[in-house]
């Protein structure tokens, strides 16, 4: 009887896609999401919107491009956290939890295809959603730089560079809350939430008790801003005080930020892997 | 050989109660079995089991041989599920959620340009193919379910109650369905609590309440094996209490009770003998029988009978 379960077992594995194969096929329809429900034409119009305010707000306040092709740039990537922390919202908030509130997840659990397989098919697909926002956003910035001040920003680039690892990190803490989250709603709500506001507020705290918050996140992540001011910022007391305390002016190093930025993608997606394995469709 | 769905000791506990209580069952090769029991006894608690949308506290489930808790892409490979009312991708036609299905199954294009034809002539849901699911109704969307079930030719089919929170032409047109699959050549296992639906399409039934299964077996066979029987009885004058009395104190008689001025319902035990006997008492009571007939399906009967013996 062994002998016919393996003789069976091996028809059978011999018959199912590689797990590779599934991947890619969970990407290809999560993709299929983003452009069907309209949150990639979204954030792409919200993007498109504000390159168009920031682009002709200053010739119509009087005021005048600034010259450098990096320094043109910063003004653009002063907005592209803020880009990633919508794109970590919408592409990554209810990645997971959403199969488990809409009941889709009846239809695609019962399939015979590993939940790892799921995980990664679906966070390729943020990842390609949201760097194809990036990149739609740091391509026009650069073109008008090039346009409008005649020379290529490279400082520019790095920083798109970072803003797509810091995309990476804060995609993976989408979709660590999205497994952990009951309701889509509460899900969407935190991501946004803990970039925007949460994380801030800790690092001020630790800002004001002279803490350097290397370690937050988003503090990291202000490399993508830092990074286009030539030369690279440097920290420093602020010369103000509270309570007779100095205050310290701390700037990301970026070779740090960047570990951060790893460090926080890898272990919130395996997190996210480990709580969405042990996860049941119990009700 | 190696049996489809093998269960063995299965138990599976929420917070310390146990909905499936070493639960043992095993469903042969080609057979159409029901899965019954009352609200809240374990059916779907299992299913999901077999499905791997619960992990088991303790005991297996195995399907075509292979654990489905230790080697899940390998178990759920060859089978197709209806857990629930699963819900669609809305943004998603049902073509494109049959290709996703199919492909996740390692079907080539061209099979599942072939099978998504066939199986949605066997859901008759063809004119909708390639229509965005979201704004179809229950009905529509369990047809769906069903055809993605059977998209790859599965050798297993679970279902859980595949006509709950149907209207009644959804309903019939899903055991239509049914009936289809009984004719080709599936296993097929399927919790319901709609007791002429098992007894219609099943070949065999399993009886399980408070996670332990009761009986198991074809269904003919257990049906033949129950000798209690619930009658329903009209006379021509009105059932007074007196008449109530004598006859609840008959042999094999219980539960009687009357359902109208002139209606008694009843049940009994002893076979065709005893109904005969029955039959003779009232007419010996002067009573005026208008009708004389055996309530309920004899599967309800059984059914009904086990229950309370659990209890």
């Amino acid at each position: 009887m062994n002998e016919t379960v393996t003789q069976d077992k091996k028809r059978i594995i011999a018959n199912l896609p590689s797990d590779i194969d599934q991947v890619q096929t969970v990407a290809k329809y999560d993709v299929l999401k983003y452009l069907r429900s309209r949150r990639l034409f979204g954030i792409i119009a919200i993007e498109v919107l504000v390159l168009v305010l920031i682009t002709a707000l200053p010739p119509l306040l009087g005021d005048q491009y600034p010259t450098n092709a990096d320094a043109f740039i910063n003004r653009y990537a002063n907005f592209s956290s803020i880009l990633v922390v919508i794109g970590a919202t919408l592409f990554a908030g209810d990645a997971i939890v959403s199969e488990f509130q809409e009941r889709t997840g009846y239809l695609l659990f019962p399939s015979p295809v590993k939940r790892s397989s799921l995980l990664v098919g679906k966070f390729i697909a943020s990842v390609g959603a949201m760097f194809v926002v990036l990149v739609i956003y740091y391509g026009a910035a650069l073109v008008l730089g090039l346009a409008i001040t005649g020379a290529f920003s490279t400082l520019g680039a790095e920083s798109m560079l970072l803003a797509m690892l810091y995309s990476v990190a804060a995609l993976a803490v989408g979709y660590l809350i999205s497994s952990v989250m009951k309701g889509s709603t509460g899900s969407l709500i935190l991501t946004f939430a803990l970039f925007l506001f949460i994380f801030s507020i800790i690092s001020g705290v630790l800002t004001i008790s002279n803490v350097n918050p290397w370690f937050i996140l988003s503090f990291a992540g202000n490399t993508i801003l830092d990074i286009t001011v030539s030369p690279y910022p440097s920290g420093g007391s602020t010369g103000a005080s509270v309570r007779g305390m100095s205050i310290t002016n701390y700037v990301p190093d970026v070779g740090t930020s960047i570990a951060v930025m790893i460090v926080y993608a890898a272990i919130a997606l395996g997190m996210a892997y480990y709580f969405f394995q042990r996860r049941e469709m119990a009700a | 050989m190696v049996e489809p769905i093998v269960i063995e000791h299965l138990t599976k506990e929420f917070n310390g109660f146990k909905a499936v209580d070493d639960l043992n069952l095993i469903v042969k090769k080609g057979t159409f079995m029901g899965f019954l029991g009352p609200n809240g006894a374990g059916k779907t608690t299992s299913i999901k089991v077999l499905t791997n949308l619960l992990k088991a506290t303790s005991g297996s489930a195995t399907l075509n041989g292979i654990d489905v808790t230790r080697d899940p892409k390998e178990a759920l490979a060859q089978i197709g599920a209806v857990v629930e009312t699963p819900e669609f991708y809305p943004y998603l036609t049902p073509n494109e959620t049959l290709s996703y299905m199919g492909e996740l199954r390692g079907m080539t294009t061209e099979d599942i340009r072939s099978r998504s034809k066939d199986v949605l002539e066997t859901v008759k849901m063809t004119e909708w193919a390639d229509k965005r699911i979201g704004k179809f109704s229950k009905g529509m969307k369990q047809r769906i379910a069903i055809a993605q079930a059977i998209i790859h030719e599965p050798t297993i089919v679970i279902l859980d109650e595949p006509t709950s929170g149907l209207d009644p032409r959804g309903m019939f047109e899903v055991r239509e369905i049914l009936v289809e699959l009984k004719k080709q050549d599936y296993t097929v296992f399927m919790s319901s609590h709609l007791l002429n639906e098992v007894q219609d399409v099943c070949d065999e039934v399993a009886l399980i309440n408070r996670g332990k299964l009761l009986k198991s077996g074809p269904v003919q066979e257990l049906v033949a094996s129950n000798d209690l029987r619930r009658l329903e009885i009209k006379v021509k004058q009105k059932v007074t209490p007196e008449t109530v009395g004598m006859i609840s104190k008959f042999d094999n008689v219980s539960e009687l009770e009357p359902a109208g001025e002139s209606i008694l319902v009843l049940s009994m035990k002893g076979g065709d003998d005893a109904q005969i006997a029955l039959l003779k008492e009232l007419l010996g009571m002067k009573l005026d029988v208008i009708s004389f007939k055996e309530s309920g399906v004899a599967l309800e009967n059984l059914y009904m009978s086990l229950i309370k013996e659990s209890k």
